[in-house]
């Protein structure tokens, strides 16, 4: 392929895999330049692998960049940010205790011969950047007392001041109000005027369709079409992203719902501000759907006692708690299998017996003392059960794989027999065959009575194993559908829009 | 990122995970073991039983109040407060004591109460007030400190005859001191391994997010781990005593430090959540071992200090943790 002079960026034939694993296969991505370019796929798609080799924080296995005609193997960071790439990741990259000045020259601030920084001349250019893009802010003010989306207006003028070329913005709308989004896209267009070239990446479609030029859908890894937007309809650009057959099998429900086991009414917490309201019946999987950032993991927090609730309540088997603490949702009966199960869910450096019984040890002790033998027929009982595959129980849980790892947080959480499960991605970085396996526990799980709430990005889990539909978008919960009402395309609709066409349930 | 992670377990193999779990253990111990051997030849005075009980009976001191630094170490916490704690024990102790023996039972009560009154304390000012533990035990530390040398700045109060002998009483050749710190070892080791206290100090060292979604306590476990951190360093002032007779506002001078020495020269992760007693015990006996040598081979203090720090530092950087 020969490089194009009004493209600014040519990713070409990029792969890289992790551990075996394809991240990305071969995959090309091509910026015009001065256009803004959106960047759109599932989570896990590979957007995120992409952007970090782009910025030098991954290498390609194979592929080239070609960036303003220069021909590049790989970049290493510090290169990338030379040649003229900024990156706007969702978490900033800022120092709160300094001011926007110190932290748009962090790293590089002009100094004098005897090496005294030249805090003047760092303020009048940052002021120049300021003014550049219409900015009510002062070099001198202390970021940690900007909002957040003056936060992000620092992380642009900081890209600025590098001479950024092109300009990455990782879900730039995640973390912003109405009328800041206006205002950023009001940013972008005056910074295409002035030649930069923008790579958006977001959820929401709407905003794709506001302010791209161009747009390329990534999935499982691959391109599937790079095309201008004006070309495209957005029922077509919602079907490119699923577009997958259902290729997992899921097994079906054989049980009719019983009771209301958990009710929760108006729960509120800090970070979860409009109130929510829920209710799981006994033998049923409850699916919770919605982008990343929606507040189905808050829901989760909440309910479980993780986060201190504002207002609400929850009544579990017929008992009102407020759960202070996850130690009183445990004893009420909850269990939470957490989306990260390396920092939230497991103890990576101790042994796998550690990690199963030690939310049973209090059955497991006789006089304080833990029963060596009660807690061996745990473990073989568990291992049974889930089918987990180890040396031995003293083998540290970070020697074993991602579905490995997600059992034994399973079995951990199995040993306090549970009425409610709320699992938050329960196969995220696991195999397809151990994914199947989950599946599997869960069925038997509600065959017995357990109810599950599942919060899933995949939405081919959350149409193959929920019996219910919850929408969020925005924070809120937006729609409840019965399993035959919900198709990809509806749910998309309402996770990226807070809205359906047809309103059928509120 | 979904693709992240290996579908493959990655196992490694027996001999390899043997010694990345025990490396430090091997370090340890190896370093006792050559030391002991170079001083055996070099000194026809070191390998006798007299000096060998002498050394694990000077153990003792430093044994009881590493133990409960071990247990704050591993649950991610610090405790600097011991020294002052040992300091103001034996002051109390001694002075309780009067040299009656009916005031045994009284001065060895009211200084374990103490210890841990002072236990509770560090261990609410860094639950409840959220002070970082270094901050908490640091003030506390300076507190007593001045508690102690506002009573006194000279030798004070005396032991009970009774109380005294028990530095000197033997069963066989072995010193009662050292008995009872080989019964505080198993003690600590079975605690930490077989009890439901022990596990939940592991794993609020190990990621205190993970043990408060795991439904721990976690706050009491933590306050757990400071008053007995505080009451076996109460118990340290006490063992002093058996041995000066007299309460000395010196003693205990630095005894944080050596005890947080003895915990990570015994491979225990400042971080928390690994490691254990057996490698306090080396780290107490290579301390030891490093004092009596160059004591045996007539070096000067000065140096002593010097070539202890070098055996810390190089014995640590053989082992050095990795964390992410």
């Amino acid at each position: 392929m020969s490089s194009d002079s009004s493209n600014i960026l040519e990713m070409q034939h990029i792969s890289k895999s992790f551990a075996g694993v394809h991240a990305l296969r071969d995959v090309s991505f091509t910026c015009r330049r001065a256009k803004v370019h959106a960047l759109v796929g599932e989570n896990g798609a590979g957007k995120s692998t992409l952007i970090k080799i782009l910025a030098g924080a991954y290498q390609a296995d194979s592929g080239e960049i070609i960036f303003k005609g220069q021909r590049y193997t790989s970049f290493s960071a510090r290169q990338a940010i030379a040649v003229g790439i900024g990156i706007i990741y969702q978490e900033f990259n800022l120092v709160p205790y300094m001011t926007v000045a110190e932290n748009i020259f962090l790293g590089r601030e002009p100094h004098n011969r005897v090496g005294i920084v030249d805090t003047r001349r760092m303020i009048e250019e940052t002021d120049a950047v300021i003014k550049r893009l219409g900015l009510s802010l002062s070099g001198n003010e202390q970021v940690n007392n900007l909002t957040v989306a003056g936060q992000q207006m620092v992380e642009i003028a900081k890209a600025l001041a590098t001479r950024a070329d092109l300009i990455v913005m990782d879900e730039p709308s995640a973390i912003l109000a109405g009328h800041e989004l206006e205002n950023l896209f009001a940013i972008i267009r005056s910074l295409i005027e002035a030649g930069v070239t923008i790579v958006y990446i977001s959820h929401r479609l709407n905003e794709v369709f506001e302010i791209a030029d161009d747009v390329t859908v990534l999935k499982d890894g691959q391109v599937v079409s790079t095309q201008a937007i004006a070309e495209l309809s957005r029922a077509r650009l919602i079907q490119m992203m699923v577009g997958r057959p259902l290729s997992e099998v899921f097994p079906p429900n054989t049980r009719a719902r019983g009771s209301a086991v958990l009710t929760a009414e108006g729960i509120s917490t800090e970070s979860l501000p409009h109130p929510a309201s829920l209710t799981l019946y006994e033998g049923e999987i409850l699916g919770i759907s919605g982008m990343v950032g929606a507040g189905r993991t808050e829901v989760a927090r909440a309910l479980f006692g993780a986060d201190r609730l504002r207002s609400g309540r929850i009544t579990i088997k017929g008992a009102t708690i407020m759960p202070r603490s996850p130690q009183q949702a445990m004893k009420a009966g909850l269990a939470l299998v957490p989306e990260d199960r390396k920092s939230q869910g497991l103890f990576l450096e101790q042994s796998i017996r550690n990690n199963i019984t030690l939310t049973s040890l209090q059955r497991l002790t006789r006089l304080f003392v833990i029963q060596r033998k009660r807690e061996t027929e745990s473990i073989e009982r568990a291992q049974h059960d889930l089918g987990i595959s180890m040396a031995s129980p003293a083998l540290e849980v970070q020697y074993l794989s991602g579905g490995n790892q997600q059992k034994v947080v399973l079995a951990k959480w199995l040993e306090t027999s549970p009425a409610v499960i709320i699992m938050d991605e329960p196969t995220r970085g696991v195999d397809v065959g151990t994914k199947f396996e989950i599946y599997q526990i869960m069925r038997r799980l509600t065959e017995r009575g357990v109810a599950i709430l599942m919060i899933s990005s995949e939405l081919p889990e959350i149409l193959g194993m929920s019996d219910r539909i919850l929408v969020m978008h925005s924070g809120q919960i937006v729609a409840e559908l019965v399993r035959h009402q919900a198709t990809e395309e509806r749910i998309i609709e309402l996770a990226t829009t807070g809205e359906s066409p047809e309103q059928t349930t509120a | 990122m979904t693709s992240a992670a290996s579908p493959v377990d990655r196992k490694p193999s027996r001999t390899r995970l043997f010694l990345r779990r025990n490396a430090s253990l091997l370090v340890v111990y190896g370093l006792i073991i050559l030391l002991g051997a170079y001083t055996t030849l070099s000194s026809p005075t070191f390998l006798t039983d007299r000096n060998i009980f002498n050394i694990l009976r000077q153990g003792t001191f430093l044994g009881t109040v590493a133990i409960g630094e071990t247990f704050v170490i591993l649950s991610g916490g610090i405790d600097l407060s011991v020294g002052s704690i040992i300091k103001l024990s034996v002051l109390m102790s001694g002075i309780l004591m009067d040299g009656k023996p009916g005031n045994i039972a009284l001065a060895v009560i009211a200084t374990l109460a103490m210890g841990l009154a002072v236990g509770l304390v560090n261990g609410l000012l860094i639950t409840r007030l959220r002070i970082a533990p270094f901050i908490a035990t640091l003030g506390t530390y300076s507190v007593l400190r001045g508690i102690a040398y506002t009573i006194t700045t000279t030798p004070k109060g005396k032991a009970a005859p009774a109380f005294l002998r028990l530095y000197d009483i033997k069963i066989g050749p072995v010193p009662l001191l050292v008995i009872f710190l080989a019964l505080l070892l198993i003690v600590g080791i079975f605690i930490l391994r077989r009890t439901t206290f022990g596990r939940h100090i592991y794993a609020i060292g190990g990621s205190e997010q993970v043990a408060r979604l795991s439904g721990i306590r976690v706050d009491r476990v933590k306050i757990g781990v400071y008053v007995l951190c505080s009451m076996l360093a109460a118990l340290t002032g006490l063992l002093y005593l058996t041995r000066a007779g007299i309460g000395d506002p010196v003693t205990g001078e630095g005894a944080e430090l050596q005890a947080i020495t003895a915990v990570i020269l015994g491979g225990t992760s400042l971080f928390g959540g690994v490691g254990g007693l057996i490698g306090t015990l080396g780290g107490v006996l290579l301390i030891g071992l490093t004092n009596n040598i160059l004591v045996v081979l007539n070096v000067t203090q000065y140096y002593q200090d010097l070539i202890e720090g070098l055996v810390i530092v190089g014995a640590v950087a053989l082992y050095k943790q990795k964390r992410k």
